[in-house]
């Protein structure tokens, strides 16, 4: 099924495993779509920035496979980085040039280089074009990054925590031009964050990264759809499906990731549910960093 | 640039405190438009990217709602042409209309015969329900 799948995978990488100063990120399984919204969500010290420099050839794994558009590295390297949009963690490397400089710079590389949206970004973005990069704020040195990046016309956009030190309005834009970046054909975002409201907004599915190691690939609106909170007056003595967590007090709060099932035992046992809503982002990573398997079973795609 | 410029905006809201799935909460509300006629056949509705983003739900929601609905005969696609509502036909049209009203009357008819109400009382408790609209909306007016 692999074999047949990657032709058609942006992304593929296989058993993919590097290791720095006592940390080992892998080995990594991962798998993407073209169409879609990644988001890579997990702690600092995770592996995610290593993670984005070894699909963007800037880092070499150990061992393991990366494709991206079916190439591999070093051969494909021209073709693969003319396809894709990076947005580093941290911004540097051009600091006495200007934005107008690094449009004519980087638009010389990339044959898809749209000079009207670059425009149209930096104006947006409120960017002075005019003013060295070193001379910008952190925030604007973000948003040049990532105007520089859509710019290029990308297939796939690699965003490093893109909206690290952005300011909400300039924020707001970025996941706009996420969306309409999306909109204009069959493209592909892998963006890494901390930020779940983020994560909620724009992804389609969400990659755990924790300790070096995926928790697990999830459908975001499935994920939010299969944990729930339960208030319950009465502690349930035989337990229910996809128990995760119970809070005694009145009302109990009860966590379970098999909600309809769950409320079904709940009414067999004569209990009655007095409100049941969803679990945010946070905390559903809280319990699968946690972990118990069977979660990882049930709610995961394979 | 984008194709979808005259595509309609449809206020549908979803609800995480809705057990239903995202994807049902969306196809019961535009079915709803639908039939009342408030999006009426040929209209273009938002693209799956524009919907998700207006709903912050992924594609994968959104996709799942229209092709649900085209399976049903409400929605059409076309290749570069979005997706547009259908012509439903007058039969179809009334059918769908009386099939909720149908099910609501099923669970009042069921909820009474749990009450312990029969048959004669619950068609008198019916008519004292209608009485009582047709006297509301007279003095709405």
């Amino acid at each position: 099924m692999y074999e047949q799948r990657s032709e058609r995978n942006v992304i593929s990488l296989k058993n993919l495993v590097k290791s720095y100063e006592g940390f080992t990120l892998g080995p990594l399984d991962l798998e993407v779509e073209p169409g879609y919204v990644v988001a890579i969500v997990g702690p600092n010290g995770s592996g995610k920035s290593t993670l984005f420099r070894m699909m963007i050839g800037l880092s070499q794994p150990d061992s393991g496979e990366i494709e991206i558009f079916g190439d591999r590295y070093p051969e494909g390297e021209v073709e693969i980085k003319r396809r894709i949009g990076y947005v580093p963690d941290i911004s540097t490397g051009h600091d006495e040039m200007t934005a107008a400089d690094l449009g004519s710079f980087v638009s010389h590389w990339y044959p898809k280089w749209n000079e009207e949206l670059y425009a149209n970004l930096l104006r947006r973005f409120e960017i002075n074009a005019k003013k060295r990069f070193d001379k910008l704020s952190k925030g604007m040195q973000r948003r040049l990054t990532f105007t520089l990046a859509v710019a290029r016309n990308p297939d796939l956009l690699l965003l490093d925590e893109p909206t690290d030190s952005v300011d909400p309005f300039a924020r707001r834009i970025m996941l706009e031009e996420i969306s309409t970046f999306l909109e204009a054909g069959e493209r592909t975002v892998l963006f890494a964050t901390h930020v779940m409201d983020e994560v909620r907004r724009v992804a389609d599915y969400v990659a755990f990264l924790d300790g070096g190691h995926f928790l697990g690939f999830y459908e975001k609106d499935a994920l939010l759809e299969q944990w729930k909170t339960l208030w319950v007056y009465q502690v349930p003595e035989n337990g229910i499906p996809g128990l995760v967590s119970v809070e005694n007090g009145t009302p109990t709060r009860i966590v379970t990731n098999s909600p309809e099932a769950a409320m079904t035992a709940l009414e067999e046992q004569s209990i009655e549910v007095v409100r049941s809503g969803p679990l945010d982002l946070e905390e559903i990573l809280a319990h699968l960093m946690r972990g118990t398997p069977e979660d990882k079973e049930t709610v995961g795609r394979t | 640039m984008s194709a979808n410029g005259e595509a309609a905006r449809v206020p549908i809201r979803i609800s995480m405190d809705d057990p239903e799935p995202m994807y049902r909460q969306i196809e019961a509300q535009l079915k709803d438009f639908i039939l009342s006629g408030q999006l009426p056949a040929g209209t273009r509705l938002p693209s799956v990217r524009g919907l998700a983003k207006e709903l912050a739900c992924s594609v994968i929601t959104t996709r799942r709602a229209y092709q649900d609905l085209e399976n049903e005969g409400f929605l059409r696609t076309r290749q570069g042409m979005g997706t547009v509502v259908a012509e439903i036909g007058e039969e179809a049209m009334k059918l769908h209309r009386r099939e909720p009203v149908v099910i609501a009357l099923r669970e009042a008819a069921e909820a009474g015969r749990r009450a312990g109400y029969s048959g004669t009382e619950l068609q008198r408790m019916f008519e004292r329900v209608l009485e009582e609209r047709s006297a509301g909306v007279r003095a709405a007016e």
